[in-house]
């Protein structure tokens, strides 16, 4: 059975939810029952068939063809099956999604893999601010599961999160891991300024020295971590091939919240 | 009927009769071959048999860098009891003692299923607050701080209740030093074998036991039956040619495991014939009715 596909037909004059449009929702319905789902976000009513041209018919494997940033909520609250996304997105890309996998080609709007809580997220390119942050009404961010950022990310990536792991390419922004209650970033391009603003629990780790420190982290020195080989090899299982290595200088912070937290910079 | 004899040494028609068992495999990894074999051993010392040691237990096999979770040199540790109660207490205070002691060690469940027994979850406390809880893939890790660093230790591994303990062959022969070294190949071929472990040391016992004795409150002595020095005084089992016998126990994560391990065995015991001196393969049982798994050596050998 051929997956299911949404081919983007002009860009609509407003931005979509297009939270509806997962396995779960879609699964046994017709082609005209999908095309009447209503996605519109204005007091101007647009369905599926508006926007989209629909294609296949295998609602566990759904394709997202020439979307752009302002089709929103992509897989938010999907409980299994896998999307592929050939466009970029907007906000709330697979967010408080429970399990299954999301592949987006193109670059994400903010809150991607907000509030999620099992899965795997992967953005080939950048995700924007808040990612693996708190989904709208929620008091923790990311809570499980796996998010990979090929390129840059905004502000606050992983704020509040809980738990989960997220890889991110390219640079973060300021406030990476801020107020973070637990969980780990593994940051290959650096961070702006206060990465680990807050810090609880949880790690982040750097493939480089940052640039900028937050004097409340405090200097453990280096050792050796079993962990991060464990996280190597768990990685190259996934197919990540990212050299951590067992050593890694450890700071511990932030010293002015909690302080059980710690930046592992690999040495 | 005649008996069915391998190479000129006869496989006696009896079987083995063993039990069910509770068991778990454990990983244990280090920064070399050298420290991962050292603390399995002390992890699986003194765990011959349940009677007194609490478990019995025994290194598996080795593992690559390949096999193992953290890429570091590993080994296989199987570990078996009675019941659950009691592998989660033996578990926990050998891992604790012995694993979490060992430097540079780390520990891994080795198994999977729906039970689930604590490993790292109680060994946690260890870390007065400053472990750290990591979960990755859905399995969740502890790094506990340590003198060189950090001890990290899977929270659960899983348990099985198919386990099988008490597979065994008897091997009988002209001398001791035939039966001895025909042990010694036997163990070593079942070694190779995954899901198996022969508890006993060098995977060889001597002290073959009956059930109870003449005096009060000993619970097992010695198999008088097979004691080469009693044939004249007691119903013997053994010819008068022979002048030892050893016996091989195998404990395995399933019945199936224990069969191939005592095929492989008898076949390795076999190899050289009964010119290496062993006369006969046996094995121990208990009449039939306190076991329900029985292995019988004409079936194994087919």
């Amino acid at each position: 059975m051929s997956a299911l596909v949404f081919e983007m037909k002009d860009t609509p004059d407003q931005r979509l939810d297009l939270s509806p449009l997962v396995p779960e929702r879609l699964n046994g319905l017709s082609r005209k029952d999908i095309q009447a789902i209503e996605i519109g976000t204005t007091r101007e009513t647009l369905t599926v068939g508006d926007a989209f041209k629909v294609k296949g018919k295998n609602a566990q494997e759904i394709h997202f063809d020439g979307t752009d940033e302002r089709c929103d909520k992509i897989g938010a609250k999907l409980a299994g099956g896998e999307i592929f996304v050939d466009g970029d997105v907007g906000s709330q890309l697979g967010a408080r999604m429970t399990d299954g996998k999301i592949e987006v080609k193109g670059s994400a709007g903010v809150l991607a893999g907000a509030s999620m809580t099992g899965g795997h997220v992967a953005i080939r390119r950048d995700a924007g601010d808040q990612a693996a942050g708190p989904a709208f009404g929620e008091t923790m961010g990311m809570k499980g599961g796996f998010l990979t950022i090929g390129g840059d990310t905004g502000a606050l990536l992983g704020e509040r999160m809980r738990r989960g792991l997220v890889v991110v390419g390219g640079k973060a922004g300021d406030y990476a891991g801020g107020r973070m209650i637990a969980g780990t970033l593994v940051l290959r391009g650096g961070a702006g300024r206060y990465a680990g603003y807050g810090l609880r629990r949880g790690s982040l780790i750097f493939t480089e020295k940052p640039k900028d420190i937050l004097p409340t982290f405090s200097d453990s020195g280096v050792m050796e971590f079993d962990y991060l080989l464990l996280l190597e090899k768990w990685l190259r299982g996934t197919g990540m091939r990212i050299k951590l290595g067992g050593r890694a200088r450890r700071l511990m912070g932030d010293m002015a919240v909690l302080g059980k937290g710690e930046m592992l910079i690999l040495a | 009927m005649p008996d069915l004899k391998i190479k000129g040494i006869t496989i006696v028609e009896t079987f083995a009769e063993a039990f069910p068992m509770v068991g778990t495999r454990i990983i244990i990894t280090a920064p070399t071959m050298e420290w991962a074999l050292i603390s399995a051993r002390t992890m699986t010392g003194f765990a011959t048999s349940v009677i007194a040691c609490g478990a019995e237990a025994g290194i598996e096999r080795t593992l690559s860098r390949k096999e193992t979770p953290d890429g570091r040199p590993g080994v296989a540790v199987l570990l078996f009891t009675m019941d659950a109660d009691k592998l989660q207490k033996q578990l926990r205070n050998r891992v604790g003692q012995c694993v979490l002691t060992s430097p540079g060690s780390a520990c891994f469940a080795g198994l999977e299923g729906e039970k689930r027994l604590k490993l790292g979850a109680p060994l946690r406390f260890f870390g007065d607050g400053w472990q750290m809880s990591k979960v990755l893939g859905g399995k969740r890790y502890w790094r506990i701080p340590v003198m060189d660093g950090e001890f990290l230790c899977e929270d659960t591994t899983g348990m099985t209740k198919k386990a099988v303990g008490g597979g065994n062959l008897l091997v009988l022969g002209k001398s001791h030093e035939s039966v001895l070294a025909a042990c010694t190949r036997a163990v070593k071929a079942m070694a190779e074998l995954p899901g198996v472990i022969t508890p006993f040391p060098g995977g060889i016992v001597r002290s073959g036991s009956k059930v109870g004795s003449k005096y009060k409150g000993q619970i097992a002595s010695t198999n008088d039956a097979y004691s080469p020095g009693l044939k004249g005084a007691v119903n013997s089992a053994l010819p008068l040619d022979v002048e030892a016998v050893l016996e091989i126990v195998i404990d395995g994560l399933t019945a199936d495991a224990i069969h191939m391990a005592m095929h492989a065995g008898i076949h390795a015991i076999a190899k050289g014939g009964s010119r290496t001196g062993v006369t006969h393969i046996s094995a121990g049982n208990y009449g039939g009715n306190l076991g329900p798994h029985h292995f019988h050596l004409k079936e194994i050998v087919g």
